[in-house]
C-alpha cells in the first residue's frame, strides 16, 4: 500500500506545489470531528483513569466520599507485589507467542490464497469471514464446550475414536500451561482472517511485471517470494503485526470466559483480567491499566517509530 | 471492569455535551419529611426471576392504593454482573433505583461503601429480632441497620431412592455417616455425591459445621480461618469426598447439578430447594411440550412430577451428631433503599409493605424462606418445605467483611476447592488461601 503511495505525492508535489498547503488545512479541517470523537469517547476515560490512578479511589469514592490524593502509592503497591510481575511476564510472553503464530497461520493462508482456484479460494475465503464475523461470546460458548471435560467432543473423540481412554474426562484448562494451550488456539483461530485478507490484499499488489523479469532473471520460486514479494509487503505485514501485539496485550474476553468455565482463576490471570478483578478498587485498576499502556508503548515504540520513517521515505 | 466503567463514563460524558446541561433540574422535588410524601414514580430492582410475578403485581397494586397517585415500576436485573451495575446506578442520583433487592454476600459492600439509606429506626417495626440474623449482620455496617433480609434460600440434599435400594443405604444420620453413604454409592459411572472441584458454596457446610470459618475478624483487621484445627477436619472430609464420592470434574461449578443427577450419574446433589422443579428423571418423562397449554398436557406433567417426587428424595444435610442440622451455606437476599433515592420516604413505604405479614407468607408459600421467621410457617409441611425449614434455621453467611466482594470477584475460594479437589495438601492449600483472604479483606 504505502509502497506505491510515495511516487504519487512526489509528482503532485513537484508539480502544484501552492495548492498542497492549502488542502493541508483542510485536511486538519476534517480531522476535527473525529479529533473531538476520540477525545470525548477515548481522551477523557484516559485523562480520568490518570488522574484516579493517583487518588484513592474505591467504592466509597463513589458513594460521595471525597478521594484522597495518594501520590504514587497505588504504583508502588503493584509494583512491589511479585504476583503482579508474573501476571504482566505471563501477558507478554502470551502475547508475543500468539502475534508470531497467528501471522505465521495469517501468511501461510494468503500465500495459499494466491495458489488455489477460485473455487477453493471463495470456500477459505467465506470460512475465514465466518470466522472473523461471529461474535466472541458465542463463539466462546462453541469452544467452551468443545474442550468442555464432560461433555466435550474433543475428550470423545480423543477417547473413542483413537483409543485414549485417560482423555475421557480430562479437563483442559486446569493446568496453566494446558489452559493458555486452548486460549492460544482460540485467539490465534480469531485472528487469523484478519491477518490473512490483510496480507493477501498486500500480496495482489505485488505487480506482475515484477514477478516475471526476476523470473527471467532465473530466480526460483522460493526466491522471488522472499526477496521480492516479502519485501514488497513489509509494510502491510508490520502494521497487522503491531495490531497482533496490541490486540493479543489486552485479550480479555477469550481469557475470562475460560476463566469461569472452571480454571483456576489466580494461576491464569493476565493483565486484562487481574484489572477487571479490581472491580471496586477503581485507583488500583487505573494505575495497572496506565502500566499496561506504558508497557504497550513500549512493546510496539520500536515499530511505530520504523513504521513512521518508512511513511517519510 | 475498570474498562467498561471508563466507556461507561465516556458515553455519559458524550451525552452530556450533546444534550448540554440535563443536569440536576429534572426531579429536583425532594419529598416533604412530614410524613405525607409527594406522589411520585419509584423504581424497584429486582433480581432473577426469583420473586415470582403474583408477588410483584402485589407489590404494585399495594403500593399504588396505600400511596395514592405514586406509581411502582418494578425492573428484573440479571443476577450475573449485578455488582458492577450497582457500583454505577447507585452512584448517580438520576439513575438509581429507589429500592433494591441485592444478594447477601454482596451486601456487606455497598453497606459499608454508604450506597444505602440508614433503616435503623424502622428495625424494629420490620420484626426486630425475627428478622434473619445473618442478614441482618451482612446488612448492617458501624452498628447502623441498612438492608433488611428478603429471603433465603436453604441448601438441601436430593436423593435418587432407586440408587439408595440398588446401594442399600438409607438416609445418612450424620455429617461423617454421609461420606461413607456417598462413598457406598459411588461408581465409575455414578457419582455417590455431586461435589464439583469449585462448588465451595456446599463446600462451606462441612468448614461451618466442623466449627470453623472462611475469615474472622480479630480486632480491626481480618484474619483467614481455613487453617483453623475445626476448619482443616472440614476440608479433609471435603476432600475425601472429592477423591471417594464423586466423578464430578474438578473444573466445574455448582450451576445446574441436577443435569447428572437426572441422568443418572449421580446418586446425591445439594442445592436450593426448589430445584424440585429441575429433576427430570427419564423413567419419568413424558415428553411434553413445555409450551404445550392444554388441559391434558397440565395433567401429564402433574403426573412427571409427581414421578419424578417418588423417586427422588430430600434430606437436610445432617450435623455432627444425630438429630442435629449442618450448618450450610445460606443463599438470599437482602433489600435495602438505596441512599441516592429521591424519595425515600416513598422507597421506606414499600419496604414496610414488603414486611407485612401478607407479603411474607406469599414469599413462603413460593417456597422462599421469608426474612421474618415468624413467617416461616408459611412454607408448608411438605418434605422439601421441612428440609428447607431445618437447613435455613442453622444456615451461616459468608464473613460480614466490607471487601468480601473482593474475595469472590477474585474467586479465591473456588481456586482452593478446586485444589482441594485435584489433591494438594490440605494444610499448605489453606495458608496459602489464608493469605489471600487477608490480602483481599484488609
Amino acid at each position: 500500500m504505502a509502497a506505491t503511495a510515495p511516487a504519487l505525492q512526489q509528482d503532485d508535489a513537484a508539480v502544484v506545489f501552492p495548492r498542497r498547503r492549502r488542502r493541508k488545512l483542510g485536511v486538519y479541517g476534517l480531522l476535527v470531528p473525529a479529533a473531538i470523537l476520540m477525545g470525548v469517547a477515548l481522551g477523557y476515560p484516559l485523562v480520568r483513569q490518570f488522574v484516579i490512578s493517583f487518588q484513592e479511589y474505591g467504592l466509597r469514592q463513589q458513594f460521595g466520599q471525597p478521594a484522597e490524593w495518594v501520590g504514587l502509592q497505588n504504583y508502588t503497591e503493584l509494583l512491589t507485589d511479585p504476583y503482579v510481575w508474573t501476571v504482566i511476564g505471563r501477558s507478554i510472553a502470551f502475547c508475543l507467542v500468539n502475534a508470531a503464530v497467528t501471522m505465521l497461520v495469517g501468511v501461510a493462508f494468503a500465500v495459499l490464497m494466491t495458489r488455489i482456484g477460485k473455487a477453493s479460494r471463495i470456500t477459505l475465503q467465506v470460512a475465514l469471514l465466518l470466522a472473523w464475523g461471529t461474535p466472541v461470546l458465542a463463539s466462546m460458548t462453541v469452544w467452551q464446550w468443545l474442550f468442555d471435560s464432560q461433555y466435550g467432543v474433543i475428550n470423545y473423540v480423543l477417547a473413542h475414536v483413537f483409543g485414549l481412554d485417560d482423555m475421557a474426562g480430562h479437563s483442559w484448562i486446569i493446568q496453566p500451561l494446558s489452559f493458555y494451550f486452548v486460549a492460544t488456539v482460540i485467539v490465534v483461530w480469531m485472528s487469523v482472517p484478519f491477518v490473512a485478507f490483510s496480507v493477501y490484499a498486500g500480496l495482489l499488489q505485488v505487480p506482475e511485471e515484477t514477478m516475471e523479469a526476476a523470473q527471467l532473471d532465473g530466480a526460483s520460486s522460493r526466491q522471488r517470494f522472499w526477496n521480492i514479494t516479502i519485501p514488497m509487503v513489509r509494510p502491510v505485514l508490520s502494521i497487522v503485526l503491531l495490531l497482533q501485539v496490541i490486540w493479543d496485550f489486552k485479550v480479555f474476553t477469550q481469557i475470562y470466559v475460560l476463566q469461569r468455565a472452571g480454571a483456576p482463576t489466580r494461576e491464569t490471570n493476565l493483565l486484562g483480567t487481574l484489572i477487571y478483578s479490581y472491580a471496586s478498587e477503581f485507583s488500583m485498576a487505573g494505575a495497572l491499566a496506565t502500566i499496561m499502556l506504558v508497557i504497550t508503548l513500549a512493546l510496539t515504540g520500536f515499530y511505530i517509530r520504523q513504521m513512521l520513517k518508512e511513511d517519510e521515505l | 471492569m475498570k474498562i467498561l466503567r471508563f466507556a461507561a463514563v465516556g458515553v455519559a460524558a458524550a451525552l452530556t455535551l450533546t444534550a448540554c446541561g440535563t443536569g440536576d433540574d429534572a426531579g429536583d422535588t425532594p419529598s416533604a419529611s412530614n410524613g405525607t410524601p409527594e406522589p411520585a414514580t419509584i423504581k424497584l430492582w429486582l433480581n432473577g426471576t426469583d420473586t415470582p410475578d403474583a408477588l410483584r403485581e402485589y407489590l404494585v397494586t399495594t403500593f399504588e392504593t396505600e400511596n395514592p397517585g405514586s406509581k411502582l415500576v418494578i425492573e428484573e436485573q440479571d443476577w450475573s454482573g449485578l455488582v458492577p451495575r450497582l457500583q454505577t446506578a447507585l452512584g448517580s442520583a438520576d439513575q438509581t433505583p429507589d429500592v433494591v433487592e441485592i444478594g447477601n454476600t454482596q451486601s456487606p459492600t455497598f453497606t459499608y461503601a454508604g450506597a444505602f439509606a440508614d433503616i435503623t429506626d424502622m428495625y424494629d417495626e420490620l420484626g426486630g429480632e425475627k428478622l434473619l440474623q445473618g442478614f441482618v449482620d451482612a446488612g448492617s455496617a458501624d452498628g447502623k441497620f441498612y438492608a433488611a433480609p428478603y429471603y433465603s434460600g436453604a441448601r438441601a440434599v436430593f436423593y435418587n431412592k432407586d440408587a439408595f435400594a440398588a446401594a442399600g443405604v438409607e438416609v445418612p444420620t450424620t455429617l461423617a455417616d454421609f461420606t461413607e453413604v456417598a462413598k457406598k454409592l459411588q461408581s465409575d459411572t455414578q457419582s455417590g455425591f455431586w461435589f464439583p472441584g469449585q462448588d465451595w458454596y456446599n463446600g462451606a457446610a462441612w468448614i461451618y459445621t466442623n466449627g470453623g470459618d472462611l475469615a474472622v475478624k480479630d480486632g480491626d483487621a481480618w484474619k483467614g480461618a481455613l487453617s483453623s484445627p475445626e476448619s482443616i477436619k472440614g476440608l479433609e472430609e471435603v476432600q475425601d469426598l472429592f477423591a471417594n464420592a464423586t466423578n464430578a470434574p474438578a473444573d466445574s461449578d455448582s450451576n445446574e447439578p441436577w443435569v447428572p443427577f437426572n441422568a443418572g450419574q449421580s446418586a446425591m446433589f445439594s442445592a436450593p430447594t426448589w430445584a424440585r422443579w429441575s429433576i427430570d428423571l427419564p423413567a419419568c418423562n413424558k415428553a411434553v411440550d413445555p409450551d404445550d397449554t392444554s388441559d391434558a398436557a397440565k395433567a401429564l406433567r402433574g403426573e412427571q412430577q409427581a414421578c419424578n417426587e417418588e423417586h427422588t428424595g430430600v434430606f437436610p444435610l445432617p450435623g455432627l451428631d444425630e438429630g442435629s442440622f449442618a450448618n450450610g451455606f445460606a443463599g438470599g437476599s437482602n433489600i435495602a433503599v438505596a441512599a441516592k433515592s429521591k424519595h425515600p420516604e416513598l422507597a421506606k413505604s414499600l419496604v414496610r409493605i414488603i414486611f407485612t405479614e401478607e407479603f411474607q407468607n406469599m414469599l413462603g408459600e413460593n417456597g422462599l424462606i421469608p426474612g421474618n421467621t415468624a413467617y416461616s410457617a408459611s412454607m408448608g409441611d411438605d418434605v422439601y418445605a421441612a428440609a428447607a425449614v431445618a437447613a435455613a434455621l442453622n444456615a451461616k453467611l459468608t464473613p460480614a467483611a466490607e471487601k468480601w466482594a473482593d474475595v469472590e470477584g477474585d474467586r479465591i475460594l473456588e481456586d482452593f476447592f478446586q485444589k482441594l479437589a485435584t489433591g494438594a495438601d490440605v494444610k499448605e492449600a489453606a495458608a496459602e488461601t489464608d493469605q489471600l483472604l487477608e490480602d483481599a479483606l484488609n
